[in-house]
């Protein structure tokens, strides 16, 4: 069995850590990762705790495929009560972590409380130890790894936070070998109001699985027939960058805060120009593709840009300087911040600014001004107070709601919806607020052959997606190999031993949808908070392939009460009684 | 034969270690494995920590009981032979020769056709003829 059957609750307030058996059961209905780690925060929190209190958790969680040879297996899945949000949120990062922490023994760490002092947490197998942290307090995220790494060993793996996380900055991120994040949603600033800037394993132990010889013969197949494939290979040979192209071509390029689907500049920043300063290639644990694109300029170095921030942290803000989105993406990468959301909240400040109504001194295109910020929000001084509340709260503040691009107070990722409505639906009903890793309609709408201007059949595309997408996360596999169902079904049933259908872990899916819904439920969340900004539903996109097209609001509700009712929903977006006990939630 | 590794085609994913140590040991555990190939990133840019086994041959040299052998381009370890004396431990100069309840482990390369350069999905590591 690939689980180790092990889980690690360490209690940051009295410094007791005690091994628990994981549930069992629960580890057959949510499988691990995303859907494991939802399950045990629902049944661990109460409602309404306050997500910087230490009465929240932080639950990171490893799956049945962690640490074996399956590729693509790397990431692991970090849960809590989000900070930005109020919802339930799991974020998923890469690098080499998740599986140094199974070899440690344990499929799971669930920290709770608070520490007294500035600490961060060591793991080596059965060694467990809140260590001091003063001297790591205030560092940058990828300085407190290499610091971990000289004091421990250069091996050791460790997820930190940077200053922004200490300053409870509601869009900072956990990162892990330099350039990997648990990005979105204030998972940082959950790991700084527990003082704790970081946690370090080591593992010795071994993963076995039923017949490793034969298994493992059969990854490589996979490996090579459905892995390293035309379909899968983008990753490595462009990476996300690659989208800077096909959004610009398909008029969903967030450009200038959502005002408009393309960017002038935007072979300035486009996967292109990124080749010209890449300078190395970097993988997650047991990835055959190996996404990571290393780039260097004259003033910064980082492993990306991702797609995200050349669209978000670039045409979004107006910038077409490839260099000032590298340093910007280096800057916030070591702050500890999210940057979708950094360069969200530029860009509504910019907007803000340039409609006169609050003068942030900000305006698109201005890079001076625009590196300046990152700083700004992760010290929490000067505009960065305003700054760092995020788009939300800084709508509610000044103004500006009908263009303050956020769901829920998770700022957009870089797809516009008025070019590609099952995207809208995707956003506004997704367990953390505006987000494309729940379900990405894109590839089928603007990319391929569906309709993307209508409504009919996206209520059920976007749940089938988010069902695929809940399983993958849960396994954990990453998004990136776009492997089918039955695929993995296929090697879950011969790691367990037992068949296990493309039904099933569809109805997985659903189990894990259904609970996250159930939590935010819980939290007071309702059908008013499943919408888009206004801008989505009243201003008309003026240029390319999206010119003239905006969502108007009365088809999207229609898709939404389409959503509701085929999910088993009542009409005010919960799950019914029936439904959930189909489902076997409770 | 020998094992090269070219970095700039190395994407450090590990699964060359995956793959030796299910082919030797039968379990995932890449500390097990018999090389060993990280990338790091430092401030100064991605760093490789690699240890293969070169065929420098000076385990063959050293042992005292005739334990390993150079035969058909690749080394051969005679259990039955070996003293636990780990004088190969120490001598190897790639840090490849491990130490096991029982005598050591050391990268035969799998016999002629290495796990590890099979898996490796992007051909950084090559099996080469010479030595």
């Amino acid at each position: 069995m690939s689980y180790t059957g092990k889980l690690l609750r360490v209690n940051l307030t009295t410094g007791h850590s005690q091994v628990e058996e994981l549930n069992k059961q629960w580890a057959v209905d949510y499988i691990g990762g995303k859907g494991l780690g939802l399950k045990y925060l629902y049944e661990e929190l109460a409602p309404g705790v306050a997500p910087l209190s230490p009465d929240n958790k932080l639950i990171l969680m490893t799956g049945l495929f962690t640490g074996t040879i399956i590729p693509l297996s790397g990431k692991l899945a970090i849960i809590t009560k989000s900070p930005a949000t109020g919802t339930i949120l799991d974020c998923s990062i890469g690098g080499h972590f998740a599986a140094e922490l199974k070899y440690a023994g344990y499929d799971a760490v669930i920290l709770e409380g608070k520490a007294s002092k500035p600490s961060y947490l060591y793991i080596e197998d059965k060694i467990v130890e809140i260590r001091d942290a003063s001297e790591l307090w205030g560092q940058g995220a990828q300085e407190t790894e290499l610091i971990l790494r000289e004091k421990i060993n250069q091996e050791v793996k460790a997820l930190a936070i940077g200053p922004a996380g200490e300053n409870l900055v509601t869009m900072s991120c956990i990162t892990s070998e330099f350039y990997r994040q648990a990005g979105r949603g204030g998972v940082g600033a959950v790991m700084g109001s527990k003082n704790l800037k970081a946690i370090a394993v080591r593992g010795s132990g071994s993963i076995s699985v039923p017949n490793i010889k034969q298994f493992a013969s059969s990854m490589k197949e996979f490996m090579q027939t459905d892995i390293l494939t035309d379909t899968n290979l983008w990753a490595n040979t462009d990476g996300t960058a690659l989208l800077v192209d096909f959004n610009q071509d398909t008029g969903i390029l967030p450009t200038k805060n959502f005002q408009q689907g393309t960017f002038d500049d935007y072979q300035a920043i486009n996967s292109d120009a990124l080749k010209a300063v890449r300078s190395g290639k970097k993988g997650c644990f047991s990835c055959a593709l190996g996404c990571g694109n290393y780039s260097r300029t004259g003033r910064s170095t980082v492993e990306g840009p991702e797609y995200e921030t050349l669209a978000l942290g670039g045409s979004n803000c107006g910038i077409s300087d490839l260099e000032a989105i590298i340093e910007f993406n280096d800057l916030c990468d070591n702050l500890g911040m999210d940057t979708i959301s950094v360069g969200n909240v530029i860009a509504f400040a910019m907007e803000l600014t340039e409609k006169g109504i609050k003068d942030f001194g900000l305006r698109f295109g201005d890079v001076e001004a625009y590196l300046k910020i990152p700083g700004l929000i992760a010290a929490q001084v000067g505009i960065g107070v305003d700054l760092g509340l995020g788009v939300k709260k800084l709508s509610e503040k000044y103004g500006g709601s009908d263009f303050a691009m956020h769901v829920k107070g998770l700022e957009f990722p870089g797809y516009e919806p008025r070019g590609s409505w099952g995207m809208g639906l995707a956003y506004a009903t997704s367990d953390r607020g505006a987000c494309h890793m729940r379900a990405w309609p894109v590839a089928q709408e603007a990319y391929g052959d569906l309709d993307a201007f209508t409504v009919e059949g996206k209520a059920q595309l976007v749940i089938e997606l988010q069902h695929y997408n809940a399983v993958k996360f849960s396994l954990i596999l990453c998004d990136f190999w776009a492997l089918s169902l039955e695929t993995m079904g296929t090697i879950v049933s011969n790691l367990l031993e037992r068949t296990v259908t493309e039904q099933e872990l569809s109805q997985v899916g659903e189990r894990v949808v259904n609970l996250a819904r159930q939590f935010n439920v819980r939290e007071g969340f309702t059908k008013d908070n499943d919408t888009l900004p206004g801008r989505i539903f009243k201003e008309t996109l003026k240029t390319g392939a999206t010119k003239g097209q905006l969502l108007p609001l009365e088809e999207y509700e229609k898709m939404l009460a389409e959503y509701y009712s085929l999910r088993g929903w009542d009409r005010d977006g919960r799950p019914t009684d029936a439904k959930l006990q189909e489902l076997g939630v409770n | 034969m020998v094992l090269k590794l070219i970095e700039e085609l190395c994407i450090g994913c590990r699964l060359c270690q995956l793959a030796c140590s299910v082919a030797k040991e039968e379990v995932f555990n890449p500390e097990l494995a018999r090389l060993k190939i990280i990338s790091l990133y430092s401030k100064s840019g991605l760093n490789y920590k690699t240890s293969l086994c070169n065929m420098c041959l000076t385990c063959v040299n050293i042992c005292p009981t005739e334990a390993i052998s150079h035969q058909a381009g690749h080394l051969i370890y005679d259990q039955d032979k070996c003293t636990n004396c780990g004088i190969c431990i120490t001598a190897c100069p790639e840090s490849v020769i491990a130490s096991r309840a029982e005598g050591i482990a050391l990268c035969d390369l799998c016999g002629g056709s290495p796990a590890c350069v099979e898996w490796c999905p992007h051909q950084a590591l090559m099996n080469q003829e010479g030595n």
